[in-house]
């Protein structure tokens, strides 16, 4: 599907930086595989990519990407990272990263997420939305994004990080699918209409302690910008976001680091709630 | 005049004049009692040239601004009718000495209230909600002071301003707080940060005053305390916090 598009657009990003660039690439992919296959981060990747070579993190990316969904795994969305103004200062960015979500990382509602799962978890509440229409527009306005969303849930991000003690810089998580690992939706549905995007108040608790605590204006104003931002990335990048795709908008609060054992729950008024509840270790 | 008379006084005076002074912890050993009666005395000079009380505020009620003020305990100081601050009003900078704002949610009370509640009980004697801002400003150099410290200085408190009361049937324990400075995003939280749930400082607050022997009057606003870290003023801005399904409140800043 997509894939073909991605593969036809690839050589034109590489061809800039040589062969040289295609060897490095391919070492970093190999070096977070090898994370996610032991069990054992990995010191960051960036030494090895062109210094700020923001496109050759993402060709990092797309290996890893190819070489999941040769394994089996289904695409089932994408996740976008970095959105926040706080965060993007913290990196020295102006603007947010994606990464890709299969269906191997979808956790039901409360289900126990196994210790060890994930490298280095961490948590964060957010709104996530589900695509009930293909968005291949070139450069698709807030208009186009708002009728191509079929409904937005409550959700938490579980990230994680192949890269030793989350010392990451733009190219490391950006290479790293994002910083990516599972994710869970609420099971509600709310259409874009019966819900305020820019002021929900959302709470991330857990025993009762709210951890972090925030509003959809955290996540670039309005979560709908950051689907905006997304969609047109997507279709330059040659994967653009499909019907039935989810979408998890980013952080609307903190991140928050995961003790084994503990339950979190997410709260955003209007949509619902959500919970991961990670084993004891 | 008693040792603590004079605290009263040297507190008073830095806040009338908008000139900070050395905290007072560093000059004797205060328990967290004398700090609330100095506190009372303070307030009762204010209220000796006129000023009348129109409620209380709570403080130190989130997560944030306990670990941005290093302290662990809730306290509370006392609200008088100067300190209230017009809905898209003015303040003069001059007025204060180092002056911070939060975005807050305020209770209009119908009843008084006084001892433990539970925040159901609390929130029967609520009239109505309003989206509200609090201008804190500390008497001590460099905002820095001691639990006793900023107890025996109202609590930080200095002007609050209160926009349009809804009718208090509105869940109040989630919603979506955006400070705003000139119209871009200076804090973004939520009122969940408020003890998880404003209802429950309100609940704190009948407990907390009546353990001074005092209550919460009917007509009294009750500041639930802030959502998120303060912010600094400076002469020129606009301030703003809107609050999910409560509307917004606004003021500005003059030299």
């Amino acid at each position: 599907m997509a894939k073909k598009s991605a593969a036809k657009k690839k050589p034109a990003t590489k061809s800039s930086g040589g062969g040289g660039v295609a060897a490095a690439v391919k070492k970093a992919a190999d070096l977070i595989q090898v994370a996610y296959d032991t069990g054992t981060p990995v010191p960051p990747i960036r030494t090895l990519l062109p210094e700020g070579d923001i496109d050759a993190a993402y060709a990092v990316q797309e290996t890893n990407t190819r070489l999941r969904i040769k394994r089996g795994a289904r695409l089932t969305g994408r996740k976008i990272g970095l959105t926040s103004k706080t965060i993007q200062k913290q990196l020295g960015v102006d603007r947010p990263d994606f990464g890709v979500l299969f269906d191997t990382m979808a956790i039901p509602d409360g289900e126990e997420v196994p210790f060890g799962m994930v490298l280095q978890p961490r948590v964060e509440g957010e709104i996530a939305f589900v695509m009930e229409r293909d968005l291949k527009l070139e450069r698709p306005s807030t208009t186009d994004v708002m009728r191509a969303i079929a409904y937005a849930s409550p959700s938490i991000e579980i990230c994680g990080s192949r890269i030793d003690k989350w010392q990451i810089n733009i190219q490391d998580t950006i290479a790293d699918n994002a910083s990516a690992a599972l994710y869970v939706l609420g099971n509600t549905k709310v259409k874009l209409e019966d819900f305020d995007g820019r002021l929900c108040g959302m709470v991330l608790e857990s025993k009762g302690e709210p951890l972090s605590v925030g509003a959809g204006a955290a996540c670039l104003g309005h979560p709908i910008n950051a689907v905006r931002w997304l969609a047109e990335e997507m279709v330059r990048r040659g994967r653009p976001l499909l019907a039935g795709d989810v979408v998890m908008s980013g952080a609307l609060g903190p991140m928050v680091a995961v003790t084994p054992g503990q339950v979190y729950e997410v709260r955003i008024s209007g949509l619902g709630s959500a919970r991961a509840s990670f084993a004891a270790g | 005049m008693s040792d603590l008379d004079t605290l009263a006084k040297s507190v008073d005076d830095a806040a009338r004049n908008a000139k900070a002074i050395a905290q007072l912890s560093m000059g004797i050993t205060l328990s967290l009692e004398d700090a609330y009666t100095i506190q009372k005395k303070m307030i009762g000079l204010r209220i000796a040239r006129g000023e009348r009380r129109v409620g209380m505020k709570m403080g130190f009620t989130s997560r944030a601004k306990m670990i941005q003020m290093g302290v662990s305990d809730m306290i509370w100081g006392r609200l008088t009718d100067k300190m209230l601050v017009e809905d898209g009003g003015r303040i003069s900078l001059a007025k204060y000495v180092h002056p911070r704002v939060e975005p807050e949610i305020a209770y209009l009370l119908k009843a008084p209230l006084a001892g433990p509640v539970t925040p159901i009980q609390a929130l029967a004697a609520v009239e109505a909600i309003a989206p509200a801002i609090e201008i804190i400003d500390s008497r001590f150099d460099n905002f820095k002071f001691s639990l006793e410290d900023v107890v025996a200085d109202n609590a930080s408190s200095t002007g609050f301003v209160v926009g349009p009361w809804s009718k208090p049937d509105i869940d109040c324990s989630n919603l979506g707080m955006l400070l705003e400075i000139d119209g871009r995003a200076a804090q973004i939280g939520s009122s969940a940060a408020i003890l998880g749930n404003p209802a429950r400082s309100l609940a704190a607050a009948s407990r907390m005053v009546a353990e001074h022997g005092e209550r919460l009057e009917a007509g009294w606003i009750v500041m639930a305390g802030g959502a998120t870290e303060a912010v600094a003023l400076t002469a020129g801005m606009s301030v703003r916090n809107t609050v999910e399904k409560l509307g917004s409140v606004s003021f500005t800043v003059g030299a």
